[in-house]
């Protein structure tokens, strides 16, 4: 690595955080002729920001339930696995105390 | 020796099918991403509904019939009501109880045709009285977004019936309930789509 990226490497959180304040500022919103209208006070802008922010969520919140879906029949999987080895394995020590040989047929 | 399962003393441990290690089938996984698919247009579709609805002035517009509230309320719970046969039906298949798996099949499949059948009828109605398609921004979001949801039923149905004459042939046994679960997850996730769109649409 370089001295110069070396040097400017802690800059890069205050540019990132100066970038982000700098972009949800107004004046620069504005710029877009949609983002102009949906600041302004007219129904028509107020809906299409509800809109907007709809569909910002509506991703997040999907993708997060499907995620937490996996997450939970994994769980659940994992934990029938685990009652089942228990019961097999309850049933084999019950099975080698057995005089009468019930084995495996 | 009985083929495809270790017998113990007063016990049947059925042997693992090929996929079973897996906690999340493919099937399962299909399933999640397609409904992940279909969530994301009906809320591409409620975004435009919103932005229609919330901008307009007058909703409905003044010279336009009112949607008939009552009975599609009990349309919906008829819709809601569905639910019940179709976990009764994989408790049924989780039981090998194959008549009964058959008959929950097509109770449910009945009261989603009902709902179907009921729509169609208030739809007619709607045309009759002047909302159409063409009828401006609140003809066509009520449309497009209701008969929507109404092709994802009919589709839905159409799988219930498929699955139930499966069932009655003895499709769903010895573990093979994957297709099954897959019909059920995807009749909830119409029923859970109806009640989001419901309110929104005819109480809003």
């Amino acid at each position: 690595m370089t001295n110069a990226i070396r040097k400017t490497r802690p800059l890069v959180p205050v540019l990132t955080v100066a970038a982000v304040l700098g972009a949800a500022s107004d004046v620069l919103a504005q710029a877009c002729a949609m983002c102009g209208s949906a600041l302004s006070d007219d129904p028509l802008g107020r809906a299409i920001s509800w809109s907007i922010i709809f569909l910002m969520a509506a991703p997040y919140t999907i993708v997060g339930t499907a995620a937490l879906t996996l997450v939970w029949i994994h769980r659940r999987a994992a934990g029938r696995r685990r009652a089942a080895s228990m019961e097999l394995a309850g049933l084999q020590a019950a099975t080698a105390g057995d005089p009468s040989g019930g084995g495996l047929s | 020796m009985e083929t495809g399962s270790l017998v113990m003393p007063r016990r049947v441990v059925p042997l693992a099918r090929p996929d079973e290690g897996r906690a999340v089938s493919n099937a399962r996984l299909a399933m999640i991403i397609l409904i992940a698919g279909e969530s994301m247009l009906f809320a591409g579709l409620i975004g435009a509904y919103l932005v229609f609805r919330l901008a307009a002035r007058n909703w409905p517009p003044p010279d336009l019939p009112r949607l008939p509230l009552g009975l599609t309320a009990a349309n919906s719970v008829l819709l809601l009501a569905s639910g019940f046969p179709m976990a009764r039906a994989l408790r049924a298949a989780r039981r090998y109880d194959r008549r009964r798996l058959a008959r929950s099949l097509g109770q449910t499949a009945l009261l989603g045709g009902t709902f179907l059948v009921v729509q169609g009828i208030e739809w007619v109605r709607l045309v009759r009285h002047g909302l159409t398609l063409a009828s401006g921004t609140y003809g066509a979001t009520f449309y497009v977004l209701i008969g929507c949801h109404g092709v994802h039923v009919l589709a839905a149905v159409t799988w219930l019936v498929v699955t139930g004459l499966l069932a009655r042939r003895g499709a769903f046994i010895a573990g093979r309930q994957a297709p099954l679960e897959m019909c059920a997850i995807y009749w909830y996730f119409v029923c859970a789509l109806w009640v989001v769109l419901f309110p929104l649409v005819y109480l809003s």
